[in-house]
């Protein structure tokens, strides 16, 4: 089932072309990254898939349900969350458990249940300790963390993450890498993630996007020959 | 003091004021709009100078205009996203001059109750302002309790608002058309000039007195309470303008606070 399907999409700021020519799905179920050299606007296309930027041409649609036919929820997370809101006053907890108030009534105060998966998301990023810390008093390293922490508590079926892992150490990443496999392979989540390691992660992917200049252009524009299956890809393992 | 109907209705309103004050306060610096506020009562004060000019009720002229502003404040946040600064800056000194030279052509004959508006009147308040703030302090506290948790998202992030199907353009009109009604109904009586201040000013303290974000509106809650009732009987005893007595006695809290953080990282550091 495609989560994002991106039909030939172009971007232009202002009137300059950035993108051209992308197409691409990412289904349930499958962990797709996006790579490309600094400046090639990587962000801007994750930015028109999730509705923040609109296409100069082409479609972009994610869809309304998941595989289960429940609305489809979208777990983001931007680039460069270390420099969010560093005087937000809020508790690294507080913050984490925003990410499930979508799921109830506005009214609704935590159960068990969400209670319960929040500490799951904490510990899963090894930030269960801090959690009665003021996030404005996390390193850059945590913050990437806890807002990682908030989208795993969110329980999406798609996360789009941009960069995620900058900051973590090789095992920290190692560990982060082997626990989206597992959310895609085990649970069926969609899984589109910008990375610079392209070497480290394409082990776990099921497709590989890379964004490539187009020589044919005078402006810095970016498009894609084709989605490529990673060379070599650990299965069930994880 | 108290038993003058002129200062218990000042009380009234200090202790209405204080409750809804600290939640748009927050709200507002988190979103960077604290200046917002500043925007407004000079764009109020345009609809004050309006409403005598033309005749219509000014009360009534203020809340549309200041409205009508509130909702283009968030259209030029949006086209100005990087430089937001702009939009206040046109629309603050806009609403200044639009104020002067409607004043200007009702011959000086308003020129008394334009320095009410300007510097504000708190043994001046009559019931009817006392109704209206006790209904838009109701509207407040039930809409905060209501939509405390995605103003909360919003207010982290507006992408991450976005992404989660918030409709955030939307609550953003919604904020400021709120925050204008309220600046358009506390302006008469804490006057244009220091009207930003009640508001931003219990916020801006408790955040640095407490790590969560409920905790930071109930200590808000406190201060504004502690600020307006001490500024309020101190204006009383020694004569000054309450608006001005109150918004200095907010500035000392906010020094005393400063102070203490900054003794007790001390303590903490030597500790390490």
């Amino acid at each position: 089932m495609h989560y994002i399907e991106v039909e030939d999409l172009a971007f232009h700021y202002e009137n300059e072309p950035v993108l051209d020519n992308i197409s691409f799905e990412v289904n349930s179920g499958e962990f797709v990254m996006l790579t490309g050299e600094n400046g090639a606007a990587k962000t801007t296309l994750l930015r028109n898939i999730l509705g923040l930027l609109k296409p100069t041409k082409g479609n972009v649609q994610i869809s309304k349900k998941n595989r289960w036919g429940t609305n489809l929820v979208v777990g983001y997370v931007p680039q460069q969350v270390a420099s969010f809101n560093a005087g937000f006053p809020s508790t690294v907890l507080e913050l984490v458990q925003s990410g499930r108030y979508p799921r109830g009534k506005w009214f609704k105060q935590l159960d068990k249940e969400d209670k319960e998966h929040v500490r799951r998301s904490l510990e899963s990023v090894g930030m269960w300790d801090v959690r009665h810390k003021r996030v404005g008093e996390l390193s850059g390293g945590q913050k990437q963390r806890i807002s990682l922490a908030r989208v795993f508590a969110t329980d999406p079926d798609l996360f789009v993450l941009d960069e995620p892992t900058t900051g973590m150490d090789v095992k920290a990443r190692e560990e982060f890498y082997k626990l989206l496999r597992h959310n895609s392979e085990a649970h069926g989540k969609g899984i589109l993630m910008v990375t610079h390691d392209h070497d480290e992660l394409k082990q776990y992917v099921d497709k590989h996007i890379e964004l490539i200049r187009k020589e044919d252009s005078p402006w810095r524009c970016f498009s894609m020959d084709s989605c490529k299956e990673p060379s070599k890809h650990l299965s069930s393992s994880h | 003091m108290f038993f003058y109907g002129f200062m218990q209705r000042a009380f009234q309103a200090s202790f209405l004021i204080s409750l809804i004050a600290p939640i748009l306060g927050l709200f507002l610096i988190l979103r960077r709009q604290s200046l917002m506020a500043d925007t407004l009562s000079h764009v109020s004060l345009a609809g004050v100078a309006l409403g005598m000019l033309i005749g219509v009720d000014p009360t009534i002229m203020n809340l549309l205009v200041v409205m009508g502003v509130a909702i283009l404040l968030e259209y030029l946040r949006i086209i100005y996203r990087t430089y937001s600064e702009i939009s206040i800056a046109i629309l603050m000194s806009g609403g200044m001059a639009v104020a002067l030279v409607l004043m200007g052509l009702s011959n000086g004959g308003t020129t008394v109750s334009i320095d009410q508006f300007l510097f504000g009147s708190i043994v001046t308040i009559s019931q009817q302002q006392i109704w209206m703030l006790l209904f838009l302090t109701i509207t407040i506290v039930l809409l905060y309790i209501i939509f405390r948790k995605p103003m909360y998202i919003l207010t982290f992030d507006e992408e991450t608002a976005f992404t989660a199907g918030l409709p955030i353009k939307v609550m953003s009109i919604l904020f400021n058309v709120l925050t204008g009604v309220t600046i358009a109904v506390i302006m008469p009586i804490v006057g244009a000039l220091l009207v930003s201040a009640i508001i931003v000013l219990p916020a801006a303290i408790s955040m640095r007195l407490s790590k969560s974000f409920t905790g930071v509106i109930l200590i808000g809650i406190l201060i504004a309470i502690f600020g307006m009732i001490t500024g309020l009987m101190s204006s009383y005893q020694f004569g000054t303008p309450p608006g001005a007595t109150v918004t200095l006695i907010f500035i000392a809290v906010f020094i005393v606070t400063l102070g203490y953080n900054h003794i007790k990282s001390k303590i903490q550091s030597n500790k390490r």
